[in-house]
């Protein structure tokens, strides 16, 4: 890598001078867009999803994890093979990584920073809601979020009447559940008020029993509804399997099979929305990253700095958005680590911002506390 | 006293539990020893199963992958004979019955709630093939002798064990100063270190850095299992001096001279003992059998009653339960999906786990369906015992288990499942009458909800009947 820390700060600071916040009301923005989180829980590793080409440093600290076959996205970043859509997406500006970036969490605890990912705050456990769920809630946006899981995931937390779907082997009766429903009229439990209020309004295309443990359908399930103009507008998909401490491997490891994974999703995401893509932000949520150097099982440790994989009609253009801190020893966070100099929650809020026609300014407050998060949505997204 | 003491403390009470006069000598009672396993089946050891897991990985990895590089198909159809072969497909099935049937027969069932308690708490979570093995007898030979002695020799015995050491990847860590550090420039896995303390000890509110993790996971470097070309790393766990980090440590500001293996133990002991763990773990038990928030009041006997006795388990359960039985009457608990599958079938005498008979396996073919059934429901309500997702264990908050799909697993299972599981001489109404009687103090208002379908015994009549009694929400929760 050639380039300076420098030469890629761009964005962040000159955005700061936009006064107001005045959503375009063309055809386009009728339109309901689509936000897609998928969360990769364990760790995902940056360096692996978004390489640096040609640093001797990286080569030479991970010896057994170097990458082959990189696809390549400009002179300076690569592209793990196993993200193809990403790479074919990127041709046509539907693909885009955030580098360098993470939440400010620097624990490396998986639990605290789960959490921590997943509500936006900064002391673990603190928060009960998430801030998908706030920002639905602060944009009056309400039953219209959908988890692809059995349990509802705290980032969706805090708004009522979300979904999840994950269909289970056999119908029951509506009988049944408004039976149910009538003995809990008088019960205190909100929660399970309020979950028992979105069950009885679910759609006819969620009472399906299939095979829960095939992705594809779920997949596929989800896209069907997204692309309703009347369905949820935002959708979280969990995958887990990003903590690879031992045999992570460089094209065919143990962390290649679950960014093969990520890749599936969104390419049945692409390739099911059809039109609805354009009007589409599909975002990646993670801890933190991974070591820089491998450890004595050819695995990462946990470590700080990540990037966000992004794909959608609703990118600006396809880029490596980074203010890149460079590898060398004193460089790395704790010289240990990929520094984060990009608050991923920046991203997040500016995706919310965009994607429910909100002020940042407003999301920020009500969603991250007015913490000092740049709005971003002028360099990553369309508006 | 309300009747639901019996499910917030155990699984309710059984067609043939006797009603206990006195409820609270009653559930202390049942602290004292360890009951024995009643499964009549087999009950394989923990070397015994490690051994099959040997089998499998080396099978797999050494023998099979080398032999069948060239044809894919054939490789798979070989790794699937192996799978038979070891029991891979089996062998969980089968701690599910052991399981179950020890909550649902046990006569201390307080003391196996307090088993699935510490199980959770030292949780295995998925990965490689720990559930498929090991996690099972772990859970039986790890944490259930310990059930009687201190929270300090339960926690030295976790963190020795070979499951969890092989769960938490200590044996890569190498200690850089190590000879085998030093030659092969290996490094510490903190993995290891890190869980011991957030999850098994003193917490984060503890405040440790991210160098008391590093100088942690130097204590604990060399212990790990005795790698062999022929059983690879599912050898025992020793300590190895070879990769021990030499020195000082200092963790959470206490030193510990250079003293090879004799660290571990001496750390152990402070980490457990230490007040903050003690507040965590009371906490901890306090929200399984009190209530989600438990307040100070709640908590501080558990404290005390850990502090009297330096840690006795015995002890400890007994203020839990003693908390339990106070506030029962004004506290609610909801129960995740296991221990309400656990409560239905010994409240209802349910026809799981499959008789110990056909529950033999031949290791030639694959497991039947009936074989299968009970880990099956389990996935699909949500709650495989020992498929964790992550090391932190099963959630024990109301919140992670109230979603829409969570829900209505349960009103599935209980409406189309369940009914297939009513033993045929329990269909008739009278008995399910009898059984909410035994545990609900408001029965009569739960009989008039199903009077109407009083007369029908067909498989549908009967998911409507359990349909809803099962899914009321004096049944969801205590």
């Amino acid at each position: 890598m050639n380039c300076t820390r420098r030469n890629f700060l761009i964005g962040g600071s000159t955005t700061l001078f936009l006064s107001g916040f005045f959503p375009k009301l063309s055809f386009a923005s009728m339109q309901k867009k689509n936000l897609i989180i998928i969360s990769l829980r364990g760790g995902m590793d940056g360096l692996t999803a978004v390489p640096v080409i040609g640093d001797k440093r990286l080569k030479k600290l991970r010896k057994k994890l170097i990458l082959e076959d990189v696809l390549k996205l400009n002179s300076d970043f690569g592209l793990h093979p196993k993200l193809e859509i990403f790479h074919e997406l990127w041709q046509n500006d539907k693909a885009a990584f955030v580098h360098a970036t993470n939440i400010p969490y620097t624990g490396r605890s998986h639990f605290d920073g789960q959490n921590l990912m997943e509500t936006g705050a900064h002391i673990p456990y603190k928060e009960k809601t998430g801030w998908l769920g706030r920002g639905l809630l602060a944009s009056d946006i309400v039953g219209k979020g959908l988890a692809i899981s059995l349990p509802m995931p705290l980032l969706l937390r805090g708004v009522p009447q979300n979904n999840n779907f994950f269909p289970s082997p056999d119908f029951v009766e509506t009988k049944l559940i408004d039976q149910i429903y009538d003995e809990f009229k008088g019960d205190h439990n909100e929660l399970i008020k309020s979950t028992l209020d979105t069950i009885r309004q679910r759609p006819l295309s969620m009472q399906i029993a299939t095979d829960s443990d095939d992705k594809k359908k779920l997949a596929q399930e989800a896209a069907k509804q997204l692309k309703d103009q009347s369905g949820p507008r935002v959708a979280v998909f969990e995958l887990d399997g990003f903590d690879t401490h031992a045999a992570q491997g460089g094209v065919d490891g143990a962390h290649a099979d679950e960014l093969e994974e990520v890749n599936e999703i969104v390419k049945i995401l692409y390739e099911n929305l059809g039109q609805a893509f354009d009007n589409t932000l599909i975002l990646t949520l993670t801890e933190f990253g991974r070591t820089i150097k491998q450890n004595g099982g050819y695995g990462t440790e946990h470590g700080y700095g990540s990037a966000i994989l992004m794909a959608g009609g609703l990118l600006k253009k396809s880029q490596v958005y980074t203010d890149w801190p460079g590898l060398k020893k004193k460089e790395l966070f704790e010289g240990r680590d990929l520094n984060s100099t990009i608050d991923s929650r920046a991203v997040y809020n500016s995706a919310m911002s965009m994607c429910f026609d909100k002020d940042p300014e407003f999301l920020r407050r009500e969603v991250f506390w007015g913490d000092d998060l740049p709005d971003l949505t002028e360099e990553l997204f369309k508006i | 006293m309300s009747l639901n003491f019996f499910r917030r403390v155990a699984f309710g009470l059984s067609p043939i539990d006797k009603k206990p006069d006195d409820p609270l000598p009653w559930a202390l009672s049942q602290l004292n020893t360890v009951p024995d396993l009643l499964w009549p089946g087999s009950i394989p050891a923990e070397k015994e199963l490690r051994k099959k897991y040997g089998e499998w990985v080396y099978g797999d990895r050494e023998v099979l992958r080398k032999k069948f590089k060239n044809d894919k198909n054939e490789y798979k159809k070989a790794k699937d004979d192996l799978r038979l072969k070891t029991g891979e497909r089996y062998f969980e099935l089968n701690e599910h019955a052991i399981r179950h049937y020890q909550t649902k027969f046990s006569q201390q069932p307080v003391f196996e709630r307090f088993w699935l308690f510490w199980g959770n708490h030292f949780a295995i979570s998925e990965k490689d093939f720990l559930a498929e093995f090991s996690t099972g007898p772990y859970q039986r030979e790890i944490i259930r002798p310990n059930m009687v002695k201190t929270f300090e020799e339960m926690v030295h015995s976790v963190t020795t064990s070979w499951c969890m050491i092989h769960h938490l990847d200590n044996s890569e860590s190498v200690g850089p100063n190590s000879r085998r550090g030093l030659e092969s420039r290996d490094t510490i896995n903190e993995n290891h270190a890190r869980e011991l303390l957030e999850l098994h000890t003193v917490s984060p509110s503890a405040g440790y850095t991210q160098e008391d993790v590093i100088q942690l996971a130097y204590i604990m470097t060399g212990w790990g299992h005795k790698w062999s070309r022929k059983n690879l790393e599912t050898g025992d766990v020793w300590f190895d001096q070879e990769k021990h980090q030499k020195g000082e440590k200092q963790v959470l500001g206490v030193k510990y001279k250079n003293d090879a293996k004799r660290e571990l133990a001496k750390v152990i002991h402070d980490l457990a003992t230490h007040p903050v763990c003690i507040e965590f773990v009371s906490t901890k038990l306090c929200r399984h059998f009190i209530t989600d928030e438990p307040t100070v009041e709640m908590i501080n006997p558990v404290i005390e009653a850990w502090n009297k006795s330096n840690g006795n388990l015995i002890e400890i359960h007994k203020a839990v339960i003693k908390q339990a039985f106070k506030y029962n009457d004004t506290t609610h608990k909801f129960h995740p999906p296991e221990i309400w599958l656990m409560q239905l079938s010994r409240m209802f005498d349910l026809n799981i786990p499959l008789s110990a008979d056909r529950m033999n396996y031949n290791f030639k073919s694959r497991p039947t369906n009936r074989q299968r059934q009970l880990s099956w429901i389990l996935r699909e309500i949500g709650h495989s015992p020992y498929r964790a997702k992550q090391p932190n264990g099963w959630s024990d908050v109301e919140a992670d288990w109230v979603s829409p799909e969570l829900l209505l697993r349960r009103f599935w299972f209980a409406s189309v499942e369940l009914p297939r599981l009513v033993k045929s001489e329990n269909q008739l109404h009278d008995f399910i009458i009898s059984c909410l009687k035994n545990n609900f103090n408001n029965y009569e208002s739960m009989t008039s909800l199903i009077h109407q379908f009083r007369f029908g015994t067909t498989e549908k009549d009967l998911g409507r009947k359990f349909g809803v009694i099962c899914n009321l929400p004096g049944v969801l929760k205590v």
